[in-house]
């Protein structure tokens, strides 16, 4: 970014804003139109009745539940590359962690959708949180589910003060640059921000707080999570390895869903010198990094299950290799464990055809990983008697590819409507315009 | 900041700087500080630290006290809530849990405390930042500033002193000076 000035990020940045191109809006009427079958989906099982999803006592999480976890997963890597990386100083997350923040929120809004699809009754949602109410009930908070709530709607609530904080520079930004109706509408968005030394000195004593307070949050929300599974005795769900386990899949899966994302938005739209090579280079370490958690927790569990001497831990896990879901199994290893390996090979992973194909991969193995636990467990539990094959209904799958269809929606919204670089942060990395070379100017 | 030099409020103007290079901005600011006047503001498109050291000189942010209280006031809320309508409900749940369990209690707290830190620090920079602002001097609303331009203002000029800040900002390397007694005048 060396001949760069100011100037320039800002009409790089806001070149993509506002003007939709054709194949932008092809790709937005096919999202729209994937979510609106997908939706359907959701009406059918709502007039109809949860029978119409795959349940078979005494499996009833599935895939609502896989693809609840899925997208909470992806939901970490943005505040992860925000938080996380922001306190430790990480030059390479300033070009791409603004769209990777939006990616998280919308990541979470479709997570959110999931329990109030599982539970049928979708509009008894709000039974989830505490309030003094008519049935003299509350809430039990010693239940991981109820941590949960709490867990993920704390992570929805932080991730969205700390995205629309990022945002109130670049949006003074973009409403400097534009007229008429959508000036004023950018105008009220800013909240009169100018850029004083005041408002920034208060911003950045704030920026960093809420940072240090949404690093914990990433760890948290997929430990409590994980706990989801792990508090409960059905075997090959009980163990002490699920919080880590989680939370490096999480951040595997989620930095997967960066590349897939930011790779086509940097080419896109011209913004290959904010999010390149070096950046997703950076992003595929992490991956390979949390990759290596992940198959390292695989073995982990089945060591440990065979060292337990517990016929039914022994006896789930074996059925993963060997059972029904054997080709969920294998599919999981081969996504999360083998074909990330590729990006040892520097050629590969800074190639953009290894990137995103790559990526693509682990964004379907990390499904399944999810899938592998909730439904082999649930179907090959204690009781022989119990044993049986889930596998999911057009219904599960219709509002599995709807969920796609809503995320991808807010995210092509996004990248319209706010500037998907942080321009003052990009601004902060580069060198400041100066008259005199430095020891001239400290004369 | 107040000012050092007391002004006659009714005979006062705006005066606007702007930069186009960080080293002369520096110099404006230490170059009106050592000459008495410390009431400007000064506008940058993001934030610099030499800017921060200048003008707040490594004082803090008092946004820390509002994170600090809303973390206290959040771990208390939530422990409370979960206390209070456990004994209320007062069911002993299979596996045995006593009624009022504090490590069952443990992630609501943790969530609870950083919920209310984030919401109280969202409070505590509304405040100390004064937004919305409303209130800014039409100098400091020029686009440059979010762009490629940095800019220093000061509210309240006297005549008396018009000339003199002028020549230190023309001095300092402004490419713009504006307002003040005398109208605008491009260096």
């Amino acid at each position: 970014m060396k001949d760069m000035s100011y100037s320039d990020v800002n009409k790089d940045v806001l070149r993509p804003l506002f003007t939709p191109d054709l194949a932008y809006l092809a790709v937005l009427t096919l999202t729209l139109i994937v979510l609106a079958l997908g939706g359907s989906c959701w009406v059918y099982q709502l007039v109809y009745g949860l029978g119409v999803a795959g349940y078979h006592p005494p499996v009833f999480w599935g895939v609502y539940i896989t693809t609840f976890v899925f997208w909470v997963g992806i939901g970490h890597a943005g505040t992860l590359i925000s938080a996380v990386l922001f306190l430790t100083r990480s030059r390479w997350r300033t070009g791409v962690y603004r769209a990777a923040e939006a990616m998280t929120i919308f990541a979470v809004m479709t997570a959110a959708l999931f329990p109030a699809i599982h539970v049928g009754r979708a509009w008894y949602a709000y039974w989830l949180f505490p309030y003094p109410n008519q049935r003299q009930l509350w809430q039990n908070f010693k239940s991981p589910l109820m941590w949960d709530v709490f867990a993920v709607s704390t992570y929805f609530t932080v991730s969205t003060i700390f995205f629309a904080i990022g945002l109130i520079p670049d949006i003074a930004a973009v409403r400097d640059a534009t007229t008429g109706f959508t000036k004023k509408l950018y105008t009220a968005m800013a909240l009169g921000w100018r850029g004083t030394d005041r408002q920034w000195h208060h911003y950045m004593a704030a920026y960093g707080f809420f940072a240090a307070l949404a690093t914990p949050l990433v760890l948290s929300v997929h430990s409590v999570v994980s706990w989801d599974f792990a508090m409960a005795d059905t075997p090959g769900w009980h163990s002490t390895i699920f919080p880590p386990y989680f939370v490096a899949g999480a951040i595997f899966s989620g930095c997967a869903m960066v590349i897939t994302l930011m790779l086509p938005l940097s080419l896109l739209f011209n913004l290959e010198r904010y999010m390149n090579v070096w950046h997703f280079e950076h992003l595929a370490k992490l991956c390979m990094f949390t990759g290596g958690i992940l198959t390292y927790a695989y073995f982990t569990e089945y060591y440990i299950a065979w060292y337990s001497d517990n016929q039914y831990e022994w006896g789930t896990f074996m059925d993963r290799v060997h059972g029904n879901y054997w080709w969920v199994f294998y599919t999981m290893v081969f996504c999360n464990c083998l074909a990330p390996l590729v990006w040892w090979f520097k050629k590969v992973r800074t190639s953009y055809i290894g990137l995103f194909v790559v990526s693509c991969i682990i964004n379907v193995g990390m499904w399944f990983e999810r899938f592998n636990i909730i439904a082999s467990s649930l179907s090959h539990s204690f009781d022989p008697a119990g044993w049986v094959y889930y596998y999911p209904t057009w219904v599960e799958g219709g509002i599995l590819i709807m969920s796609f269809a809503w995320f991808f929606l807010w995210f092509l919204l996004f990248i319209k409507i706010m500037p998907s670089v942080a321009i003052a942060e990009v601004k902060e990395t580069m060198r400041p315009p100066l008259k005199f070379e430095p020891e001239h100017a400290a004369k | 900041m107040s000012a050092a030099v007391p002004l006659d409020t009714a005979a006062t103007k705006p005066m606007k700087a702007v930069y186009a290079h960080m080293d002369c901005l520096m110099t404006g600011i230490a170059n009106l500080k050592k000459a008495g006047f410390t009431d400007m503001m000064v506008m940058t498109p993001m934030p610099r630290h030499e800017v921060e050291d200048a003008v707040y000189e490594g004082e803090p942010s008092p946004v820390r006290w509002f994170t600090l209280v809303g973390a206290t006031f959040g771990l208390t809320m939530a422990l409370s809530l979960m206390s209070l309508t456990s004994a209320n409900w007062p069911m002993i749940l299979p596996g045995g849990k006593p009624v009022v369990s504090l490590p069952a209690f443990v992630p609501v707290a943790f969530e609870g405390m950083v919920l209310w830190a984030s919401l109280f620090t969202l409070i505590g920079l509304l405040i100390n930042c004064r937004l919305p602002a409303t209130d800014l001097p039409e100098e400091a609303c020029d686009p440059r500033f979010s762009s490629d331009c940095f800019g220093i203002v000061l509210e309240r000029v006297s005549a008396h002193d018009a000339a003199k800040i002028r020549e230190i900002l023309e001095h300092s390397g402004a490419i713009e000076v504006e307002g003040g007694e005398g109208g605008g005048h491009h260096a």
